[in-house]
């Protein structure tokens, strides 16, 4: 499906640091884990099995949905360091 | 590096379309200005819907602008869908008066016009500094008097500081000029790029060489606050949707979902028929209107485009570019005024206030005022499609049963789904936003 294809398609120019710290113990008392479901590029998951959010802040595309949607705090969000992260080309 | 280039007379971050047009006027005024981006180049982190409405600052800065800047289409055609998954209802607006130039709407890619844009400012004088990321502001009590950026040593002085760092503005926010978001004043905007041959995009919008067609769509986001978008370009297509944060964050579902859904419906798939996905892209957009506008300025300090909130919906139209030029133009109108005079104060600096009310800008915010709110009214993204398509359908449908007025066919299917008294306070709401 088209879906699957659209993560493929983006630009990025990776940090070897995340730019967003997720704060575990915050996620901890979360009920919606809003995160991960409204994140476009499906960068936060529940693991069930390690009961944390898994984060990956690579395929990141900057586009704060996280920050807005997130009532417990748990984001240290900052932008990646100049020049790096996602790079649109035609969008 | 150098002790000069630490020192300047105006400091602008970010390199959209607001920042990248006050660093070009301001430069054409013989001010020494530096332009901050955190993209590798301008444009690399900026997404819109698709199309930059025509306004009249643009020839301001540089003359035969459109002649000029890179664009793709100049609509013609614009179309509203109220959506279900089984039937549309359409309304196509096209007139002749399109195809004069310069042209009421240009689609274009942002990564090219905005890379563009920030070149004129840099051949008028502008020092262009990219992947600069600004961490903080300085400030010397209440006045700002600079950034601080990612770098060592990374203390940057100026006179005044234009914030056009974008939709989330931690500048704004630093300087205390806005609160804190609530996620019922933004919407995210997802979209990917489909390309097909010019003469696909032709034959399957009906257009003619450089003519170009918008789509919107209402009732395609499973209830959420949003709707869906197309619009086209030279070899290629849009295809996106816009989802109010609130709403989606209550719906649990993903937005690439919705996305997905979308582009199944069957309009949006036969326009979309055999197209080669190109790029995806996800961006936030303000929709809280004129009451969310933050306080536009400081001393030494001035905000302009998103991270203004200049930028609005009413359903009809969507405006965010020509705002962001507008507002950075008149932000430079009022720094050059400063340096004449000499005062960097919040008191001279309010003159830009004056100015943005004075133009389209505020003015056309606040006209629509109301819309904010009418376009948070769920029963626009779900049951009035439906209901609409409702009626269109029983209107058309041919079985021998004999046939009732329309507003006979409204009211059942209105019975058990809408009570009345909702629709007349609905259809008011959005009268007194939209028509009076």
């Amino acid at each position: 499906m088209v879906v699957d294809d659209l993560f493929e398609l983006t630009s990025f120019r990776i940090h070897q640091e995340a730019h967003i710290r997720v704060n575990q113990n915050a996620c901890a008392g979360c009920s919606h884990r809003a995160c991960t479901f409204s994140c476009p590029a499906n960068c936060y998951q529940w693991n069930e099995e390690r009961g944390r959010i898994d984060f990956v802040y690579e395929a990141c595309l900057e586009c704060g949905t996280c920050l807005l949607v997130c009532d417990k705090g748990a984001l240290d969000w900052n932008y990646p360091v100049g020049g790096f992260g996602v790079r649109f080309r035609l969008t | 590096m150098a002790r000069q280039l630490k020192e300047f007379d105006v400091i602008v971050v970010g390199a959209g379309p607001a920042g990248a047009s006050a660093a070009l006027r301001m430069a054409q005024k013989g001010l020494n200005i530096l332009l901050l981006e955190r993209g590798e180049t301008p444009g690399a982190k900026n997404m819109f819907g698709g199309m930059m409405p025509k306004c009249p600052v643009v020839d301001d800065l540089i003359p035969n602008f459109w002649v000029k800047a890179p664009w793709e289409r100049h609509v013609v055609k614009r179309t509203l869908y109220l959506i279900t998954k089984q039937s549309a209802t359409s309304m196509v607006f096209e007139t002749d008066a399109s195809d004069d130039s310069p042209y009421n709407g240009y689609t274009l890619f942002r990564p090219v016009f905005d890379h563009w844009l920030a070149e004129e400012a840099q051949k008028a004088g502008a020092k262009l500094l990219c992947s600069c990321l600004v961490k903080d502001l300085l400030q010397k009590g209440k006045q700002v008097i600079g950034v601080t950026v990612g770098r060592e040593k990374g203390d940057l002085r100026a006179k005044v500081v234009l914030a056009c760092d974008g939709v989330l503005s931690f500048l704004a926010q630093k300087a205390g000029l806005r609160k804190e978001f609530s996620p019922s004043q933004m919407a995210v905007g997802i979209k990917a790029l489909f390309h097909l041959t010019e003469e696909e995009i032709n034959e399957r919008f009906n257009l003619v060489q450089a003519q170009g067609a918008t789509c919107e769509f209402l009732g395609c986001t499973e209830g959420i606050r949003g709707g869906g978008f197309i619009y086209t370009q030279t070899e290629t297509i849009t295809a996106g949707i816009v989802l109010h944060l609130d709403a989606l964050k209550k719906s649990g579902i993903a937005p690439y979902t919705l996305f997905e859904q979308f582009i199944a419906l069957p309009p949006v798939r036969r326009y979309l028929k055999g197209a080669r996905l190109v790029e995806y892209s996800a961006h936030l957009l303000p929709e809280g209107g004129y009451r969310m506008i933050p306080r536009l300025f400081t001393d030494g300090m001035l905000v302009a485009g998103d991270a203004a909130a200049l930028c609005y919906t009413n359903g009809l139209n969507q405006e965010g570019m020509n705002l962001a030029m507008s507002s950075g133009f008149l932000a430079a109108e009022t720094v050059v005024d400063a340096f004449e005079k000499g005062d960097f104060s919040s008191k001279q600096l309010r003159q830009y206030e004056t100015r943005l009310k004075e133009s389209f800008v505020l003015r056309d915010m606040k006209i629509f005022e109301k819309a904010a709110t009418w376009m948070h009214t769920d029963r626009l993204f779900s049951e009035y499609p439906r209901l609409v398509n409702r009626i269109m359908e029983e209107i058309y449908r041919s079985d021998g049963t004999p046939r009732k007025k329309i507003a006979r066919i409204g009211l059942e299917a209105l019975k058990g789904n809408i009570p009345v008294r909702h629709v007349i306070a609905d259809l008011l709401k959005g009268g007194k936003s939209l028509i009076w």
